[in-house]
């Protein structure tokens, strides 16, 4: 490049004591590296640090609020229990009595049987393990596809974006339990017809209300500004838009997190959702639900459970935005 | 680093935004370009970037350093940009990233353009701030928690960390007040001309050039109108749209003849 002997030889230092025209990307020989490495790896730890800090002062922030010890017990006991019933739960799954249906609770049994004479506490304790799957692994792949999506969307590239919005605008308007029906055709009832619908359903959805956001940001003087230092497009999406809409897509996911625990339940009592005999929220709902009349008790316990998880992450969602914005947390700025 | 355009023109859609552009910075020279608004100045600096909305059409040459930049593929013009070509901005509140701390938005260029790891890059960030009169605690703010003035500090510290050869400042001091202003334009040319890079200058106040620039171009229209050293033009101003700017600068000042 022609650039490089402009008169770089007679350019004085301004910056340190080395000159930087010489550092050069791939120009820094290896036994420099090497030397590096102590203080490289002293600067790792200190940023992981820093990392573990700012998640433990949002925890804080979180738990200072009413709403938010409210979402983060539940949350926790969610997951504290879906580990324990991986090990123990009070009655074992798999027995059934046919002399004790529908019984009232009582000390062996908490909340008592269902219609085959199954612990109804038990299997609620089985199913939360199963929503806990459905919930994190529907938020993954509704991050991940929303996120490209989003990218996508606001692409320089006119005719990319263009289409993008249109697709995901006629995307959007199957609902989720139309993909769930579609889905269950070649799969059957499973697990996987859950998270897949769910996140496809979510991602459709987060990329869509994230997308103003989004090109608001990418249409920005600081992102003008980047595309002047030389940054890539990936570089302007990963530096400026995604931590720009990253408030928006916390509480979307947050928000999707609980519905998928919602349409676990529908899908399962539709009989595409989860098979019979995995246990989960939505199984036990669907053998309670058919006599309702009579047992009104044994539907209560899994509607008011999924009721109540849901309501936690939606409540979570609104928490953790507002916790994570450092321009309203001065704590967050310190750390 | 030298810039030499010839006949640049560029259109928008069909329609004509600049045209006929000639214009020469040599190795170290601060050279000014000096227009009202929609004269089409920003679009300039556009064009030497290679950053043109992709419905523009660009006619005429554009040397910067030795490379075509009107028909320099993208690669090429990505080094070019920040590595070489370092750009202040005109509204340091909006070309910061509200949610990046500063002193990681400095650090970026840096980290694009350089293999340095990342104890390396803070020091020199470090450096950066005190060399634009910045306190180092500073990098850890975030741009809402500072005033105009050190806005524009951690832009310029942003533009030149990368020790660029050519600084192009467009409409550096517009956002400011009149002392904040004076302070920027003395930051700016003491640190380019210690780094003896080149610099251009855009703006529409003949007041902050006198100061910032030894030659100017006055733009109008899309076109040049008048050229030469600044300090000749804004004694006795001869094209029309010089002698409105020059007027405008004299009164703002309040310096009448």
């Amino acid at each position: 490049m022609m650039m490089r002997n402009d008169s770089h030889n007679r350019a004085e230092e301004y910056q340190t004591g080395t000159d930087l025209s010489d550092m050069r990307q791939g120009a820094v020989s290896s036994v420099e590296r090497s030397a590096n490495q102590p203080s490289k790896r002293a600067a790792k730890d200190r940023e992981n640090v820093a990392l573990g800090r700012g998640f433990a002062v949002v925890l804080r922030l979180i738990w200072k609020r009413g709403e938010g010890k409210f979402a983060l017990t539940v949350m926790t006991s969610w997951v504290a229990i879906s580990l324990i019933s991986l090990f123990w739960t009070p009655q074992s799954l798999w027995k059934t009595d046919g002399y004790q249906v529908w019984a009232k609770p009582s000390a062996t049994q908490w909340l008592g049987t269902d219609g085959i004479g199954a612990d109804v506490f038990s299997w609620l304790m089985a199913g939360a393990r199963t929503d806990l799957f459905i919930a994190v692994a529907s938020v993954i792949f509704a991050g991940i596809l929303g996120v490209l999506l989003i990218s996508i969307m606001v692409s320089r590239n006119s005719a990319l974006s263009n289409g993008s919005v249109v697709a995901v605008d006629a995307l959007i308007s199957i609902p989720t339990i139309l993909i769930a029906l579609i889905l269950a055709v070649p799969m059957g009832a499973s697990v996987m017809v859950v998270v897949l619908a769910c996140g496809i359903g979510y991602g459709l959805n987060l990329a869509r209300v994230a997308r103003p956001e989004a090109l608001l940001a990418a249409n920005s003087d600081y992102v003008g500004s980047a595309l002047s230092y030389g940054a890539s497009g990936f570089s302007v999406m990963l530096h400026h838009i995604l931590p720009n809409v990253m408030p928006t897509v916390m509480v979307q996911l947050s928000l999707s997190a609980g519905t998928a625990v919602l349409a676990e339940s529908g899908l399962t009592y539709l009989g595409i959702g989860v098979p019979s005999g995995v246990p989960s929220w939505g199984h036990s709902l669907a053998t309670s639900v058919k006599l309702i009349d009579v047992y009104p008790l044994s539907a209560l316990w899994p509607g008011l459970i999924v009721t109540i998880v849901a309501v936690a992450l939606n409540i979570f969602g609104d928490v953790l935005r507002d916790t994570t914005d450092p321009s309203s947390n001065p704590e967050l700025r310190r750390s | 680093m030298s810039v030499d355009v010839k006949r640049l023109g560029v259109c928008i859609n069909g329609k004509p935004i600049v045209r006929d552009i000639d214009l020469h910075i040599s190795d170290g020279e601060r050279v000014g370009l000096i227009g009202s608004s929609g004269s089409g100045k920003s679009m300039i600096s556009k064009a030497l970037l290679g950053l043109l909305p992709t419905n523009a059409q660009v006619s005429g040459s554009a040397m910067v350093g030795g490379i075509q930049v009107v028909e320099a593929s993208e690669p090429v013009l990505a080094s070019l940009r920040g590595r070489y070509v370092g750009t202040v901005f005109q509204n340091p509140a909006s070309s910061l990233n509200p949610v990046l701390s500063v002193g990681k938005q400095i650090e970026l260029p840096l980290k694009l353009h350089y293999d340095l790891d990342k104890v390396d890059r803070q020091a020199r960030v470090a450096r950066m701030l005190e060399k634009v009169g910045l306190d180092a605690t500073i990098a850890k703010k975030y741009p809402s928690e500072l005033s105009g003035g050190q806005q524009q500090r951690v832009g310029i510290a942003t533009a030149l960390i990368t020790s660029p050869r050519l600084i192009i400042a467009d409409e550096p001091t517009t956002a400011l007040d009149s002392i904040t202003q004076r302070r920027i334009v003395d930051l700016l040319v003491e640190l380019v001309d210690k780094a003896g890079a080149s610099m251009l200058f855009i703006t529409h106040d003949f007041s902050v050039l006198s100061c910032a620039t030894t030659r100017c171009y006055v733009l109008e229209c899309g076109q040049i109108a008048d050229s030469g050293q600044t300090a000749a033009l804004l004694a006795d101003p001869q094209a029309n749209s010089t002698r409105k700017l020059v007027d405008a600068a004299h009164e703002l000042t309040l310096q009448r003849k």
